[in-house]
């Protein structure tokens, strides 16, 4: 791995993120080093994951995609590796929005634009500070002991709402806009290919039937729902009223 | 006939789907679902079988007439056709 001190200088870490012991290099203040703080723990051993991005990588992506800043790019590509890597340790990242009440993690995916922050901010309105956001973009959910548990990580997109807790997996839901609250269940199918839209495909096959295993794990035991919603509290309270108590367990 | 080497059948949470890995992941319409006998079938066509073959070995699976394999199988098929899933 190549850096130099053109990018500021790299800094070696060990974090603990989703369970998972990870070995980080990252550039000092940068994106990810920031975010990425409350997750430092001093654990014993080898990393189970390791992160690094050389400077001729992040130049490289940083000419195909120039509206990304330089530690964007570290941002990105770190976050990308982590969740191709996750799979092993039987987890995977889903695009939504994670937030927690009663010690239970509900997770609103859509794609971007469409609400899924704005809507858990009803939540926070609605339930005051016994909620809060555990990831507002990409949290990790893990299959541990048979038991789907979400995560924060430092990965949460533009915003830097994460918290370092792993918390059980309540419920699922998709939404879209729409001028009035409603919220049904969704089939197998629809959750399948709902999850498999708003994560990191894999690239090979034995990869994605691991991933297709986990899905069939997670589906198995959790609500999962399609919501059409306004932005309001009535709509944090209609759909936490059909996610509560819909965990198969 | 054979399917496209890149997509993976499996079932989730009793639905067979069928998931493309790979390049084929920039399309999302290339994501299906299939019943207990097509998912048969999709297993029988990964290591290649003609349409006559394919009605030879649903009729040893199943207990239906020959007519019914066979509208079967043609279903079966052109639906794959159709997703762009058969690589011929």
């Amino acid at each position: 791995m190549n850096y130099t001190d053109v990018f500021g200088e790299p800094t070696r870490g060990k974090y603990v993120i989703a369970g998972i012991n990870v070995g980080m290099i990252l550039r000092k203040d940068w994106t990810t080093h920031q975010q990425a703080r409350d997750y430092l723990c001093d654990f014993d051993g080898e990393p189970q994951i390791v992160e690094g991005i050389d400077d001729e990588f992040i130049r490289e992506k940083h000419k195909e995609y120039p509206h990304l800043s330089l530690a964007d790019c570290e941002y990105m590509w770190t976050g990308a590796h982590f969740c191709e890597e996750l799979l092993k340790f039987d987890g995977f990242m889903l695009h939504a929005s994670a937030v927690v009440y009663k010690e239970r993690a509900y997770l609103f995916s859509a794609p971007s634009g469409t609400g899924k922050s704005t809507h858990t901010k009803q939540w926070l309105d609605a339930f005051g500070e016994d909620a809060y956001i555990l990831n507002d973009d990409k949290p990790v959910i893990r299959l541990l002991n048979g038991k789907a548990v979400v995560f924060g990580t430092p990965w949460s997109g533009k915003t830097d709402q994460n918290r370092n807790a792993g918390v059980l997996l309540g419920g699922i839901c998709f939404l879209e806009r729409a001028d009035e609250n409603w919220i049904k269940p969704v089939g197998a199918k629809d959750a399948a290919f709902g999850i498999l839209n708003q994560t990191i495909r894999p690239g090979d096959k034995k990869r994605l039937v691991k991933l297709l295993e986990l899905l069939d794990n997670v589906i198995k035991t959790t609500g999962v729902f399609r919501m059409g919603c306004t932005i309001s509290t009535d709509a944090a309270i209609m759909s936490y009223d059909a996610m509560k108590g819909e965990t198969r367990a | 006939m054979k399917v496209k080497s890149d997509f993976v059948l499996k079932e989730v949470a009793g639905q067979w789907i069928v998931a493309p890995s790979g390049d084929a992941s920039i399309s999302f319409n290339a994501m299906i679902t299939l019943n207990d006998s097509g998912a048969f079938l999709w297993k029988t066509l990964e290591g290649g079988a003609s349409e006559e073959e394919l009605v030879s070995a649903l009729l040893g699976e199943y207990e239906v007439s020959e007519e019914t394999a066979r509208a079967g199988v043609r279903n079966f098929v052109e639906k794959i056709r159709e997703a762009n899933l058969l690589d011929d």
